[in-house]
């Protein structure tokens, strides 16, 4: 029994350091900052045709960073994840189109303003709704964290109307296009760059609430850098890079360009295969993330289940007690919750960072371990008691009894628990999406953010997944039928 | 101590409120066959489970062989070695051969190297009368096939003892002979044997002293003529009744 768990541990720390310990590259010389952005918040920061991540404040930190000499780590995990990961130390700024609030200020240090915008409000361009006033009574969408949200929220009472929050600007902006809600609140410098390349919607108020966006480290940390944002700020205005970034994004020219190529590229993208090779490399890319989440994430998860499941079964008390408690917390826990825990909850309390992928495997490795637990404790359960009566009574120890007389038949009537199981891990990777990862999930949703392709896509990332969980599924009968003979 | 194998002294059991033993002293003597009779509820099955520790007694001793099996500090594993166990439901490992059912706990505890235990167990199946069933699955066989190749796979260990728990109660009546048939031999040539049992006749036939046991107590003990001919306990004498008459 002992051998046996010294064996599972030692193969567990093997296949879970030959995933995560990589060779360190260290850059002695350039010192490289981990930047979070948003998803999708065009002209600030959106994915281009080959998926690489452009915009104001993209460009902007990069400018910046050639200046004054450091490297950026640019990661696009949604405005309220970045929020979130810059108070929880996970990474060391932010810059999306934040707006620099007194609120805001108790929890973030701000740079000098490096844009001025304000809110305005949106409708359908058929909307017969032109005043804060004809909202009465209606839903009106907003996205969580953003300070159009803050100015909708702020009104909400005045004018009698409800809102509907979402996580990122297309769900919010389809949200009214399907006349679920009747408005949405944004800055006006996006609105007007969504709608003028072809967002379809119109603006009907004046810019309210102005504001001054901000790059953001967390309150009292990272002096040095955001010393080096400022004064790299004030040598793009004097040399007018500053100012061949905004007009890049904002002329009359880029956004004419912008439309052009969209309209060109407008046929190719409404047809699935056309979607599918012009994202044929972020799909590759999801799917490889998805796979290695799933396939880690399913080795931790059964290792840790079945170490749990037999701690369980194990006759002691104290054993049973742990086993227990460790099932009804993860398995109580809901996967989402635990994601934001482990990656922004644990580092803001220890101050060290957790990779996304290592969070990710944490948590899956956790959640599912704790329901693959379960079932190997009531599959070792349910083999007749008799079986270990008769391996004791012959003088055969707990350990030996177990490994030889129960667990063989108990892992046949655990199998199709276990099949099941991967499947679900499968699934659930899709969640950490929310922590930035950039699996199959996520890589949908930053397709969508530039196409607004939502059907067709989300329509291919389903049959994707199917597709996954068919082969898994075939492999896993396969592996069924080699025990089972 | 003379030539005591099992020497049980004020032994109680109790689980919860409800007292299964309430003090027993039994002892058998090497060579000895004892039948254990009662009405079910009597706690012989639970003697008999305590005897080697399937079920931990609540107080009181249990000495077998000259091992203190009721002391914590002794190794339950080497001393069940020695106690061979027969249960009413066979208990036969399902994921195993027949062959690999009565090998199994020689060659793990070292007792013997597989080869040998390989011929050990054809030999002790060839004497149970199931020689050609060495690679069969147990799923395969009938109730008494089970029950002796549940014997000879409690005979493979070499024990001193054998316990045997209800053994024919499970089976179809026309599978009980051959079991006790296997069980007399065993009798025949020596072996200290614990039977709970409902047989009659076999109790009648085997034993070399019959135990009558009722509500957690020992009510009567003696030769099986003395038990079956002349009871003088109440309980014994309607237990009988109700026992030979049906």
């Amino acid at each position: 029994m002992k051998k046996f768990i010294t064996f599972l541990s030692i193969i567990s720390s093997l296949i879970f350091l030959s995933f995560f310990v990589k060779p360190q590259l260290v850059h002695a010389d350039e010192k490289t900052y981990t930047i979070a952005t948003d998803v999708t918040f065009p002209p600030f920061e959106y994915a281009n045709d080959s998926n690489k991540y452009v915009g104001i404040d993209i460009d902007l930190m990069n400018a910046i960073a050639k200046e004054e000499g450091f490297k950026v780590d640019l990661k696009p995990i949604g405005f309220n994840a970045a929020l979130q990961s810059v108070s929880a130390g996970q990474v060391d700024g932010m810059i999306a189109g934040m707006t620099i609030t007194d609120e805001r200020k108790q929890k973030f240090d701000f740079s000098k303003p490096y844009y001025s915008s304000g809110i305005v409000m949106a409708v359908k361009p058929d909307s017969s709704i032109k005043s804060l006033k004809q909202l009465r009574g209606k839903k009106v969408a907003i996205k969580t964290g953003t300070s159009g949200a803050d100015y909708a929220n702020s009104i909400k009472d005045k004018y009698g109307f409800k809102t509907v929050t979402f996580d990122d600007s297309d769900n919010m902006y389809n949200d009214v296009k399907n006349g679920n809600s009747v408005a949405c609140f944004e800055d006006s410098a996006v609105l007007e760059y969504g709608i003028s390349t072809g967002l379809g919607l119109k603006i009907v108020t004046k810019p309210a609430n102005s504001g001054n966006f901000g790059f953001a480290v967390k309150k009292g940390t990272h002096q040095e850098l955001m010393n080096k944002f400022n004064d790299g700020l004030d040598k793009l205005k004097k040399n007018g890079k500053y100012q061949k970034i905004i007009e890049k994004y904002t002329g009359k020219s880029a956004i004419s360009a912008t439309k052009e190529a969209n309209e060109k590229k407008s046929k190719d993208s409404h047809t699935v295969l056309g979607l599918l090779k012009q994202n044929k490399k972020a799909f590759l890319d999801g799917i490889v993330e998805t796979l290695k989440l799933t396939v880690v994430g399913i080795i931790g998860a059964t290792i840790f289940g079945i170490l749990i499941g037999m701690l369980g079964v194990v006759p002691n008390k104290f054993a049973q007690g742990i086993s227990t408690t460790i099932i009804y917390i993860f398995r109580g826990l809901p996967l989402l919750v635990l994601a934001l825990f482990i990656y922004n909850g644990i580092p803001s309390l220890t101050g060290s960072k957790i990779p996304a992928f290592i969070a990710g495997i944490i948590t899956l490795t956790l959640n599912e371990g704790a329901y693959t637990a379960a079932f190997v404790k009531g599959g070792i359960e349910a083999v007749d008691k008799g079986q270990m009566e008769a391996a004791r009574s012959l003088g055969l120890s707990f350990g030996k009894s177990m490994r030889k007389v129960i667990l063989p038949q108990g892992v046949k009537i655990m199998i199709p628990s276990f099949i099941n199981q991967f499947i679900i891990t499968l699934k659930d990777t899709s969640i950490l999406s929310i922590i930035g990862i950039l699996e199959l999930t996520q890589t949908g949703k930053i397709i969508i953010a530039r196409n607004l392709e939502g059907f067709r896509i989300w329509g291919i990332i389903a049959i994707m997944y199917l597709l996954i969980i068919t082969i898994l599924t075939l492999l896993s009968k396969w592996i069924e039928r080699r025990i089972n003979n | 101590m003379t030539d005591l194998k099992v020497d049980v002294t004020d032994l109680k059991k109790n689980y919860g409120s409800n007292h299964v033993l309430k003090g027993i002293n039994f002892k058998v003597k090497n060579n000895e066959v004892v039948v254990l009779i009662g009405p079910s509820g009597s706690g012989k099955s639970t003697l008999l489970r305590c005897l080697n520790k399937l079920e931990e007694p609540t107080s009181g001793s249990i000495i077998i062989d000259g091992h203190d099996i009721s002391d914590p500090k002794t190794d339950i594993d080497k001393a069940r070695e020695n106690i061979g166990m027969v249960f009413q439901h066979f208990n036969l490992f399902n994921n195993l051969t027949v062959g690999e059912n009565i090998t199994l706990a020689p060659v793990e505890l070292g007792k013997l190297e597989k080869e040998q235990a390989e011929f050990v167990a054809k030999n002790l199946l060839e004497t149970v009368g199931l020689a050609d069933k060495y690679d069969a699955m147990p799923a395969s066989l009938s109730g008494g096939q089970k029950q002796r190749v549940a014997i000879a796979r409690a005979l493979a260990m070499k024990p001193d003892i054998m316990l045997f728990d209800e053994p024919t109660s499970a089976l179809d009546p026309e599978m009980v002979g051959d079991v006790l048939e296997v069980m007399k031999e065993l009798a025949k040539d020596g072996m200290t044997m614990v039977v709970v049992t409902h047989e009659m006749g076999f109790a009648k036939e085997v034993a070399d002293r019959v135990v009558f046991m009722a509500d957690g107590h020992v009510m009567e003990e003696g030769t099986p003529e003395e038990v079956f001919d002349n009871p003088q306990n109440e309980r014994t004498k309607a237990f009988l009744d109700k026992v030979i008459n049906v």
